[in-house]
């Protein structure tokens, strides 16, 4: 299991934005599709989880929405913002950059 | 960062800020929905619904924590610290309302006087003009020997238009009122006589029609006039079609070509001044040029418009030369002429500069010392305190969180002095409106705006850092160990405190005593003026300005037949002591003769030429004026056209008569004279000074009003002693003129004390002011004296005790403390004294008739320093006397 201290900074940013990209989701969602996703190497704790979101609305990245899901329950959706999805462009193509040098050093020596 | 994210940021901050509870609650929810869902899960595990429960909660961990960690994220701990500071602050400063009201009302007189002359500057000195780039505009005016600063000449400025490159455009105006009538009373209207483009030279367009041309320079072409927008609204009835129509000035219809926007400004003049800002109702094309070799005259104001990156000193460069090549080409009428070339902006408003400047640095020596004496209080107040933020910082308050709280303090009460002080400016700026010299410039220019807002809550916040930091560092040091232990007096941080706040008081001392000086000097040089003679007996006269059109008066016999009726019919009024009619009053105008006229059996000096000031006066003029007729004679009845011309001089003209006696001697205007051309000098009167600010006097004579050249009788000025209500005597002189002529308007109703108000009227207005704000430093340094004062009495209160224990008598101990106010009061003295000599010379020309070490201002001032600082002594010193022994005792 991965605490988000032991990420690379800003990495939990980043995944929550790529996983709020296709469609909006709430907190639940995002901590569990994190979750399959990464074939449970990654768990969100909830205490990371949500500082991470409020900080990201209170940047702009992200906008928040009441709605109900499937189970007819009210949940606070997160979708992309237009500042938002420009953020994520920024950060994979960094994050794109850091990993194939972090690879490309691992190899070499 | 795009505009929308910040808007959208903003909109978040702002709500998790003002709908705190609200953002809580959805957080909750948020939370609890997160709960339930992992209770789902672990149920759809096959757990029972508690075990579900708690293994959810476990992996959650602390759900405060979140809600916490959720709020930083939200990022608006800060502004609620402010918030909780804010708040504190107020608890605390309501708790002590003494204290507080203290400091908000010596800042608020403060910031609020403050504001008050910025408004004034603002307004006169820093607004730009109302022309199209004001910068570049000028005033031309001549200069010679014996007039540094005189009028143009027509045909000079003919020339000067054609051949200079350094301007854009060139024009010249000079005064000349008309007289209005049709329906209802008479009006005369304030007018220009204007050459072709004075509107454009100024930026400005006629609202309606178009301005005069060359061509309307041509005499001759018919009666064609400008109107102001305020006759095209009252007299013309506002109409569309107003371009075309008649109007009747000085009983001769002229046709309307323009009328002018309402916001359009005179920009001032010189000769027969209208001041900048004076309504003029009326513009009419300059034609008299007359002979173009004609350069004798000079009654033309010159304005123009510099090209661009042209300076005014190039442009005098320039004219000058072209002066030099008119001399050479009119040798007598040109020769010793030089032209300055002055910005319009430091005409209009250049001497009331250094009265400003001087007002502002005096407010700003208030303000300073009203910050000094809120760091006094706020230090002896912290000393007060320092248990309490021992307590907050042993409970863990950092250091930086208890100097933020105590300048939120500070700011919090500059800012209630500041909000104050804004009331006090609105009502600050109309007191001095009320109270500006005659002849202040741009009066109506001045408005407590938006800016003066602005930088009065900018003085605010720089006030309250700037007296609050000193005591919010040194309150932040306390002492844990020390502050808390039963009893302890800190007494090393007292002592360093007490160091600290006795310079405190010196400086409050030094301040008020360089504002004491000040107002010392201005007081001096008030009563001076107010003692002055002007030379004539202001007292009980009241003055009316009448003019005669050409059209119904053709010639002086005219006009002093209209006279002979009209003057018995006042003579009438009961009461009355004498009246007379005159070209112009005191200080309100003149004309010059230069080197104009010989004298029988006098040559001028090698350097010198015979020059005077002409005026033209009725008999009883002189007496109602009072103006003393040192020998010889008034003028009479007998001085007509038919009889010998004879004139009446003052002294100081008299003293051209170096060989014979000035009475009896004769002088003549005409260069071959006949023997009819020599006038006697029948009478000579006292000076009258030439400008209320000015002792000297410069040679005059009077015409008789039936012998004099020009058609001056036709404006002319009557003055009326008599001891009935002003209002009363105006109200008979209209009826009189009404009941002669219809036609006529009685105009400039004024008393001449009014007149003779404008002597002392700037004195008054810097005297009243800096001895206002004298009187505000004084109090502040008052109560920084009383305050330090006090506050070392408390601290020697057992010290006290035991030695009234010991058998001191109250004196001695009442001597101790005076002593030590009297201390810090010389030191202060003696530093104010120092600086208040250094500064003394910046009034310059502001004071009169007293030296700037001035040994009655200086002395007065140690005076009063000396008695209000024993006044703020005394009570402190009360206390010590009545300190108990056995108290005293005891505690020790």
């Amino acid at each position: 299991m991965s605490r988000p201290s032991d990420l690379i900074q800003g990495t939990l940013d980043l995944l929550i934005l790529k996983t709020i990209s296709l469609e909006p989701k709430h907190g639940w969602a995002i901590a569990k599709r994190i979750q399959q996703v990464s074939d449970d190497a990654l768990q969100v704790t909830q205490g990371a989880l949500y500082p991470a979101l409020h900080r990201l609305e209170q940047q702009g990245w992200i906008s928040a929405e009441w709605r109900k899901t499937e189970t007819g329950r009210e949940a606070k959706f997160y979708q992309l913002t237009k500042a938002g999805a420009a953020q994520l462009e920024k950060e994979l193509a960094q994050w794109e950059r850091l990993s194939s040098g972090i690879a490309l050093v691992i190899r070499m020596v | 960062m795009g505009k929308r994210r910040w808007r959208d940021v903003l909109r978040m901050r702002v709500r998790s800020l003002f709908r705190r509870n609200q953002a809580d609650r959805a957080l909750e929810k948020e939370l609890r929905f997160h709960l339930d869902q992992a209770i789902e899960e672990q149920v759809a595990r096959g757990l029972s619904t508690d075990e579900a429960r708690r293994a959810a909660l476990k992996a959650m961990g602390g759900i405060m924590q979140i809600q916490e960690e959720c709020r930083d994220m939200r990022r608006t701990n800060f502004i609620e610290n402010l918030k909780q500071d804010v708040r504190y602050a107020a608890r605390i400063l309501a708790k002590t309302p003494g204290f507080t009201v203290v400091m908000v009302l010596t800042l608020a007189l403060s910031i609020g006087a403050t504001s008050a002359i910025v408004s004034v500057v603002n307004g006169v000195l820093l607004r730009p003009l109302p022309y199209r780039d004001p910068n570049r505009l000028v005033r031309i005016f001549t200069s010679s020997q014996g007039y540094p600063k005189f009028p143009i000449n027509p045909n000079d400025f003919r020339d000067f238009r054609a051949r200079l490159h350094s301007f854009e455009s060139f024009a010249a105006y000079v005064h000349n009122d008309l007289q209005l009538a049709g329906t209802g009373q008479a009006v005369r209207l304030s007018g220009f006589q204007v050459t072709a483009g004075f509107f454009h030279v100024l930026g400005w367009k006629p609202a309606m029609g178009r301005e005069f041309d060359r061509n309307d320079e041509a005499p001759g072409r018919g009666a064609i006039a400008i109107v102001s927008d305020r006759i095209w609204r009252t007299r013309l009835g506002a109409r569309r079609d107003a371009i075309g129509q008649k109007i009747v000035l000085n009983a001769v219809p002229y046709t309307i070509v323009g009328v002018m926007p309402a916001r359009f400004e005179h920009p001032g003049n010189m000769y027969h001044a209208v001041a900048y800002g004076d309504p003029v109702d009326v513009w009419t094309p300059f034609t008299s040029f007359g002979n173009p070799n004609d350069r004798g005259g000079h009654f033309l104001d010159g304005i123009a418009r510099l090209r661009p990156g042209v300076t005014a000193a190039q442009a005098q460069g320039e004219m000058n030369a072209a002066m030099q090549q008119l001399a050479r080409e009119h040798p007598d009428g040109d020769t010793g002429w030089n032209v300055l070339v002055i910005p319009l902006k430091k005409e209009i408003v250049g001497r009331s500069e250094r009265l400003l400047m001087v007002l502002l640095g005096a407010v700003a020596l208030v303000l300073l010392l009203a910050c000094v004496n809120a760091a006094n209080l706020l230090l002896a107040r912290a000393t007060a305190r320092q248990r309490e933020i021992a307590v907050r910082a042993a409970v863990g308050a950092a250091r930086p969180r208890l100097i933020q709280q105590m300048l939120t303090e500070s700011i919090l009460l500059a800012m209630a002095g500041a909000m104050l002080g804004a009331v006090l400016a609105v009502a600050g700026v109309k007191a001095l409106l009320a109270l500006l010299p005659t002849d202040f410039p741009r009066a109506g220019d001045i408005h407590v705006d938006t800016p003066v807002f602005v930088f009065t809550l900018l003085i605010a916040l720089a006030t309250g850092i700037f007296f609050g930091i000193v005591p919010a560092l040194r309150g932040s040091r306390a002492d844990l160990r020390e502050a808390l232990h039963e009893g302890g007096r800190n007494a090393t941080s007292s002592r360093s405190t007490l160091r600290l706040r006795n310079g405190l008081v010196i400086s409050e001392v030094t301040l008020a005593c360089v504002l004491l000086i000040g107002a010392g000097l201005m007081l001096r040089s008030f009563v001076n003026l107010l003692r002055t003679d002007p030379g004539f007996r202001p007292e009980q006269v009241v003055t009316a300005s009448i003019s005669l059109p050409e059209a119904s008066y053709k010639d002086n016999k005219a006009i002093a037949g209209f006279y002979e009726r009209l003057l018995p019919e006042i003579r009438n009024m009961p009461g009355l002591s004498a009246t007379g009619v005159s070209s112009d009053l005191p200080w309100t105008g003149w004309d010059d003769n230069a080197g104009g006229f010989q004298i029988q059996g006098e040559v001028p000096l090698p350097h010198e030429s015979f020059d005077a000031r002409y005026h033209m006066a009725t008999p009883g003029y002189f007496r109602a004026v009072g103006i003393p007729i040192i020998r010889g004679r008034p003028f009479d009845e007998h001085d007509s056209a038919a009889n010998r011309p004879v004139l009446i001089i003052n002294e100081a003209m008299a003293k051209y008569w170096r060989h014979g006696d000035a009475l009896g001697g004769k002088l003549t205007f005409n260069d071959h004279p006949k023997e009819k051309d020599w006038l006697t000098i029948v009478g000579i009167v006292g000076d009258v000074k030439d400008t209320p600010n000015n002792a000297g006097a410069k040679p005059a004579f009077w015409w008789p009003m039936l012998q004099e050249p020009f058609p001056l009788a036709a404006n002319s000025s009557i003055a009326i002693r008599s001891p009935l209500q002003p209002k009363l005597v105006a109200d008979r002189l209209r009826a009189a003129v009404r009941g002669l002529d219809p036609s006529l308007a009685v105009s400039g109703v004024r008393t001449l004390e009014q007149v003779a108000a404008g002597a002392y009227s700037t004195a008054r207005f810097a005297f009243a002011l800096i001895g206002l704000f004298a009187i505000l430093a004084l109090s502040l340094a008052v109560i920084g004296t009383y305050g330090v004062i006090a506050y070392s009495v408390s601290q020697r209160i057992q010290e006290f005790g035991v030695r009234m224990a010991l058998g001191a008598r109250s004196w001695d101990v009442m001597r101790s403390v005076l002593a030590n106010g009297m201390k810090l009061t010389l030191a202060g003295i003696a530093c104010g004294i120092v600086l208040g000599l250094a500064l003394s010379r910046l009034p310059g020309t502001l004071l009169y008739g007293v030296s700037t070490a001035d040994p009655v201002a200086i002395g007065g001032t140690c005076l009063v320093a000396i008695l209000f600082a024993a006044l703020a002594c005394y009570v402190p010193a009360m206390r010590a006397t009545r300190a108990d022994p056995m108290r005293a005792l005891r505690a020790e």
